[in-house]
């Protein structure tokens, strides 16, 4: 099964790792200072994100050894080892703060719902990828997709957690706009989808959820909890002006103003300490290193690679597009991590195994058998 | 291209999935696979697109938000991070003419704990509450009474301890951590109760002034004066407050101190009073147990010397809030020591009118010094027979005689030729029935009744016999202590009325003098130098003559002579007391006991009033006050004519910043601790 072929070493994407590399270091700075606590050395924290980070630089190596087709099949198990994990947590695992999200491993806290995102776009690409279909998909043709992505979904939506829930369901919408499909499919999901907005947002949604969309299109209205968190983000990222406050001269994170501030807030805290100079540096290592991804989708050697390659560029996009509105003040609060840059050992494993996959389609691109 | 879709079509479905079975690891390229290969990498290329858009849209957010509007956020920031406590000023202080203190304000030191957080420790608890000796659930109730308030705000846990405490604090400093010794000036006052409706208190700032005053400078829990000077000068003595700049994290809690605003001192006050004067004045009223008012001026710029309501105000109850007991108390005391008597008191003037009643005879020329009426006890005017004083009668009175010894039947022949609305005339020319303009709260205007007056208020019109009445000061007459002092001080000074003043001057923490005094005149009668004298010549008499009936002011030093008119005032005229013996009158329907005067006789610079509610006899209750007042005015003229300088008034905080306060407590700190070591 493992044929190595000496073109693999020569083919090694080393861009992809320089980008990776670029911007890890700089989420860890950024680490550094947002969860310094003032003592002499740096906080448990960061070493715990360094050793996941050089951990999963291994587990890069072993995805990229194996040929990226044997994920077409190989996916299916992991999709359906994370339904499994996400199924335990809704039976089994007590609520931490009014929802269900981790498994405690000991060393380490597993949130399934993380790597349910990239083994979402796994079973979708492999499904979209081999599925023929002509004059594009009808609705029944969705139906296999559309199950894939609503068991997982539901299941997060039960923990509850709307904003990877929702992150499923984007992730879902690009995978299956980007093959082809009929126009009256299109006119009937699209009239579906606003249908379940509007009922959903009816019926489905927890007050507290209801109370964030709220505070976001009336910030006045609730300034000392989300909107106070908003407020307090758009503070921190503006008054950084040009050059920012310094590194570790942050006050809005130094002095707790800003919340989550080593997670969902952690550009936050970029933005202050280095003002617009420094976001626009690290955004454009970050945008680089999702537009080489597209250049690997480009390059493919197949459909499953283009698919695939699209499909995981996407989970790292979307993440950081919502992930950096919100910061910025033009989203409500979701819990949505900036991939590589927020503290989390799920998210960052499942980022790096996406950018694993994404370096093994360029390295096999001339690959044919 | 749609013929190769359509060829494409054509193909078998099942032999793709054989092809599979028949290699499971690689799926086979095909040509079609490869044209569709295609369609997918041109939508790659158009989500390229899509990001590159977004990435666009983040970039240009964070142009607006850093760049444009980066400045509004950092003020915001910075409006976030730090907060300031206020460090009160120390108010200005208060002397007498000669520098003497009056109030001052004095270090007092605080216990307060700075919060790191809202949590407490067993030990460092069992500490404190040893140290300040204090039950431990005391402590607990007042960090929960402030747990909600912002972290930065230091919780108070013992106030105004003394230096046994202080010293024991610092020395247990290392293990006490979080607490801190907090220096707040208080109010001193040095003499006690005297002069209490003068300068008055503090309390704490009552909503309706907060809202009234210009922002930023008053906070709830303030305290600002709530009468007498300490109210009518708040601004000059209130000063600046400091600020002590800190930088707190999102909780509240101090991180590190900034730069921060020393606190301003206010002014400080040089009144004209001599409180060895004020002192006498209300010893004297206290010892007889009286009620009443005491005046003194100087007859030639209107300076206040002595300026005594009694019973004093018990100042110390009014410090950090009135009792409602107490309270009560003050309100049940039939002596009514809330009201300010000085200016609240409203009396009938009695015989002290007579002058006004003299003068304007001399004046109008209804009568000449030599001018005898005989006064057989009593005089018949329509059917009414009006009674003098003395019932036997004075006989044949002149001026002199009539005022030395007060005759009723004199002056209601007087007031008779004269007509009511004339003797208004020169009342008002002596400032009565009308404001003084003194420095005191709710001051009164007495009343001189006209004619038209009278129709005005009551429909009627005016009958000749009330005349009488007037012109012994009896009727609708009232006049306040303060008048009756500035009426004679006209009388003393060739008539001239001066406005009370009792601000000599208001020097800025730096020494500067920002006012000072200047006499103000309200009134000059003209041409009447004369008939003053006159006048003048009649109160001495009264003073030092045989029968006169003011002899108990005459003061121990036989060179200085007085001028006095005594005045009896009738506060209710009821049939059944009329029999009775005077000491059995119920209280409240005595007569009121009235003197005024002036000394020396002959070049007057000081002039006295006395009021005593219910004293029965102006000669005998309110002359001998008069008499004290002037003794210790003599007595310390001539001291201080020996001594020949002024006392420099010496402030208690020397510099009086917050800083010294501190350095001084520091520097007993120090010596306290070695002391202990």
């Amino acid at each position: 099964m493992l044929r190595f072929d000496r073109r693999l070493i020569l083919h090694f994407d080393w861009v992809m790792l320089l980008m990776l590399v670029l911007v890890s270091g700089m989420a860890l700075a950024n680490l550094y200072s947002s969860t310094w606590n003032g003592s002499g050395s740096a906080s448990p924290v960061f070493f715990k994100q360094l050793y996941l980070f050089v951990a999963a630089l291994f587990l890069i190596l072993l995805f990229i050894s194996v040929d990226y087709i044997e994920l077409a099949t190989f996916g299916y198990l992991m999709y359906g080892g994370v339904v499994l994990l996400l199924l335990y947590t809704t039976l089994f695992v007590d609520t931490i703060a009014g929802t269900q999200r981790w498994i405690n491993l000991g060393f380490f806290k597993l949130q399934p719902s993380e790597p349910a995102k990239l083994t979402l776009v796994l079973v979708l690409a492999s499904c979209y990828s081999k599925n023929e279909v002509r004059d594009g998909y009808r609705i029944r043709d969705l139906i296999k997709p559309g199950i894939l992505t609503a068991i997982p979904f539901v299941l997060i939506m039960i923990q509850p957690d709307l904003g990877t829930a929702l992150m499923l369901g984007i992730l879902f919408v690009s995978m299956t706009l980007f093959v082809k499909l009929r126009w009256s499919t299109v006119g009937i999901l699209g009239g579906a989808g606003l249908a379940c907005v509007l009922f959903g947002w009816k019926y489905l949604l927890k007050d507290y959820q209801r109370r964030r969309i709220e505070t976001f299109l009336n910030p006045e209205g609730d300034p000392m909890n989300h909107g106070y968190q908003i407020m307090q983000s758009k503070i921190a990222v503006g008054s950084g002006k040009t050059f920012g406050k310094g590194f570790m001269e942050g006050t809005q994170g130094h002095l707790n103003f800003l919340p989550e501030r080593h997670t969902d807030f952690a550009f936050s805290v970029w933005g202050e300490e280095w003002g617009f100079a420094g976001a626009v540096f690290f955004l454009s290592c970050y945008f680089f290193l999702l537009l080489w991804g597209i250049n690997i989708a480009l390059s493919a050697r197949d459909k499953f690679g283009v698919l695939l390659a699209y499909g995981l560029v996407m989970m790292i996009f979307w993440q950081a597009v919502i992930n950096l509105f919100m910061i910025m003040g033009f989203l409500p609060v979701v819990g949505i991590p900036l991939p590589l840059f927020s503290y989390g050992g799920s998210s960052l494993i499942t980022t790096m195994v996406a950018i694993g996959i994404l370096m093994n389609i360029r390295m096999r691109r001339f690959q044919t058998t | 291209m749609k013929n190769i879709r359509r060829k494409n079509r054509r193909r078998p479905e099942p032999m793709l999935a054989a092809e599979r079975k028949k290699d499971p690891g690689v799926t086979k390229l095909t040509p079609r696979d490869d044209n569709e290969l295609d369609a997918y990498k041109k939508r790659a290329l158009y989500a390229a697109f899509v990001l590159l858009f977004f990435f666009a849209v983040i970039i240009s957010r964070l142009w607006f938000l850093q760049m444009q509007k980066g400045e509004y956020y950092r003020e915001l920031a910075d409006s976030n991070r730090v907060r300031y406590l206020e460090v009160a000023a120390p108010r200005g202080n208060v002397v007498d003419r000669y520098g003497r203190e009056i109030v001052t304000n004095r270090p007092s030191f605080n216990v307060v704990w700075v919060r790191e957080d809202n949590k407490i420790d067993d030990e460092w608890l069992k500490k404190i509450t040893r140290i300040l000796g204090v039950d431990v659930s005391d402590i607990l109730e007042k960090i929960r009474k402030m747990a909600h308030n912002p972290g930065h705000i230091p919780v108070r846990l013992a106030e105004d301890i003394d230096w046994e405490t202080v010293a024991k604090i610092e020395n247990n400093r290392m293990d006490l951590p979080g607490i801190k010794i907090e220096v707040v000036p208080l109010r001193v006052y040095h003499w006690g109760n005297h002069a209490s409706h003068l300068i008055g208190y503090l309390g704490e700032i009552n909503k309706k002034q907060l809202a009234a005053s210009e922002p930023g400078i008053y906070r709830g829990g303030d305290l600002v004066g709530k009468m007498g000077l300490e109210r009518l000068r708040e601004k000059d003595l209130r000063g600046e407050k400091g600020r002590n700049y800190m930088e707190v994290n999102a909780l509240g809690f101090e991180q590190k101190n900034l730069k921060g605003i020393e606190p301003l001192p206010g002014n400080d006050l040089r009144l004209t009073l001599d409180m060895e004067l004020q002192k006498a004045a209300e010893e004297i009223m206290d010892e007889q147990d009286y009620a009443g008012a005491v005046v003194a001026l100087e007859a030639n710029s209107g300076r206040l010397l002595v300026l005594a309501s009694a019973p004093a105000l018990h100042l110390d109850e009014f410090v950090g809030g009135i009792s409602h007991k107490a309270w009560n108390a003050m309100l049940d005391n039939p002596h009514h020591p809330l009201v300010n008597k000085l200016v609240q008191g409203q009396y009938p003037p009695g015989s002290t009118y007579k002058i006004i009643t003299a003068l304007a005879g001399l004046a109008e020329g209804v009568i000449t010094p030599d001018s005898v009426i005989y006064c057989p006890g009593h005089y018949r005017f329509g059917n009414r027979t009006y009674r003098c004083w003395k019932r036997g009668g004075h006989g044949a009175v002149n001026l002199k005689r009539a005022l030395s010894e007060s005759c009723d039947v004199y002056f209601y022949q007087v007031g008779q030729r004269l007509g009511v609305d004339r003797l208004a005339k020169y009342a008002k020319l002596f400032g009565l029935g009308e404001k003084t303009g003194i420095e005191m709260e709710h001051e009164k205007p007495g009343l001189v009744p006209t004619a038209a007056w009278k129709k005005n208020r009551f429909g009627k019109s005016w009958q000749e016999g009330e005349t009488l009445s007037i012109a012994i000061g009896q009727g609708f007459n009232l006049v306040t202590p303060v008048q009756l002092a500035l009426m004679t001080a006209a009388l003393a000074n060739g008539g001239t009325l001066y406005k009370p003043t009792l601000v000599e001057e208001v020097k800025d923490p730096d020494g500067h003098v920002i006012e000072s005094f200047t006499p103000v005149v309200l009134e000059r009668l003209r041409g009447q130098g004369r008939n003053l004298k006159l006048v003048r010549e009649g109160l001495v008499e009264a003073v030092n003559g045989k029968r006169g009936t003011g002899r108990r002011a005459r003061v121990s030093d036989k060179n200085i002579m007085v001028g006095g008119k005594t005045g009896t005032a009738q506060v209710v005229r009821l049939k059944q007391y009329i029999h009775l013996k005077e000491e059995d009158i119920p209280y409240k329907y005595r007569d009121h006991a009235l003197f005024i005067c002036f000394a020396p006789a002959e070049n007057p610079e000081i002039v006295v009033a006395v009021v005593v509610e219910h004293g029965l006899h102006g000669g005998s209750a309110a002359a001998p006050v008069a008499r004290a007042v002037l003794e210790k005015y003599f007595a310390g003229k001539y001291a201080l004519e020996e001594i020949d300088t002024v006392v420099v008034p010496q402030r208690m905080l020397e510099g009086d910043s917050p800083l010294l306060v501190n350095d001084i407590a520091g520097d007993i700190l120090r010596q306290q601790t070695q002391v202990i070591q």
